[in-house]
């Protein structure tokens, strides 16, 4: 299983759950946030939760003599949801660290040997929208 | 003339044996220490050095070599702590039991590999130099490992 399809895993959870689905919430698990109309999906959907394909990069750990090199894999994951900035829902905060949270989901029970596992995000307001651009990153073995 | 070039990942071997035989390059039960990061044979001769009253720069005489050989390696698990049922008894015990015990042993650094007429240097002597280090920067356990050797050094081929 892939850390984006465990990411999206944890955030199809209600909100209460530790994911983002609720009333007001959603989340998209099969489309990738591409844009219609030269609008990304996710300002053209508010409230709707996109995960971003992973990108990956394989970096040498160890090199050893005998070659048998340790290997660490950096993932990125990008996630992306966009709200009314003039009416921000109540549940917000609670989505927005369930979010954050939702890299915990990455573990050594679901494959992972995680050394790193970070969150966060960058907030943008263009109009009346607010973007919030989570990012994840993992350093696995 | 040539460098040798350690790079296809089977030239530069450490072999461990609680005989010669078994320490020989490509010996069939040779307990090889994987995963090794860098090795070093050290076989600097002992100095001393004096002055006398009719030079202005210090003479010196060689007194015994103190030869040893060192490296650093990732901690594999089996030849760390034994692997059971090897005929080996360096590689039945580990690395750790055989240093605790101070077993002799006996060793080669292959420089070229085990092909015939491949160049190593062969000794014995006692493990030492143990400690292993976890960190989750590492990732994996670090350990140093050195062999304080008994004796001489000596250059052979396969």
């Amino acid at each position: 299983m892939s850390i984006r399809t465990l990411i999206l895993q944890q955030l199809a959870n209600t909100l209460a759950n530790g994911g983002v689905v609720s009333s007001d919430y959603s989340l998209e698990a099969n489309e990738l946030p591409w844009n219609a109309s030269g609008q990304p999906l996710y300002v053209k959907n508010m409230r709707v939760v996109y995960v971003s394909e992973e990108e990956e990069a394989k970096v040498q750990l160890y090199r050893t003599l005998d070659q048998g090199d340790v290997y660490q894999t950096e993932t990125l994951v990008q996630a992306f949801l966009s709200e009314d900035a003039k009416n921000i829902n109540a549940n917000n905060p609670t989505v927005i660290e369930n979010m954050l949270n939702a890299k915990d989901i990455v573990n050594t029970a679901n494959g992972f040997n995680v050394q790193v596992a970070d969150s966060g995000y960058e907030q943008e307001i263009e109009g009346d929208t607010i973007t919030y651009t989570f990012e994840y990153t993992f350093t696995t073995i | 003339m040539a460098v040798m070039n350690i790079t296809a990942g089977s030239q530069a071997i450490l072999t461990l044996g609680n005989t010669e035989a078994l320490s020989l390059p490509g010996a069939a039960d040779g307990m090889v220490i994987p995963f090794v990061q860098d090795v070093t044979v050290n076989a600097a001769p002992g100095i001393v050095r004096y002055s006398v009253l009719d030079s202005s720069s210090s003479k010196a005489f060689t007194t015994v070599n103190e030869n040893s050989v060192s490296g650093n390696m990732l901690v594999d698990e089996d030849s760390f702590f034994g692997l059971s049922g090897a005929t080996n008894t360096v590689a039945l015990n580990g690395l750790f039991a055989t240093s605790t015990a101070k077993t002799k042993v006996f060793f080669t650094v292959a420089f070229e590999g085990a092909d015939s007429g491949d160049h190593y240097i062969k000794g014995s002597g006692f493990i030492g130099g143990l400690a292993p280090t976890a960190s989750m920067d590492a990732a994996v356990w670090l350990s140093p490992v050195e062999i304080i050797v008994d004796g001489e050094l000596t250059a052979a081929t396969v």
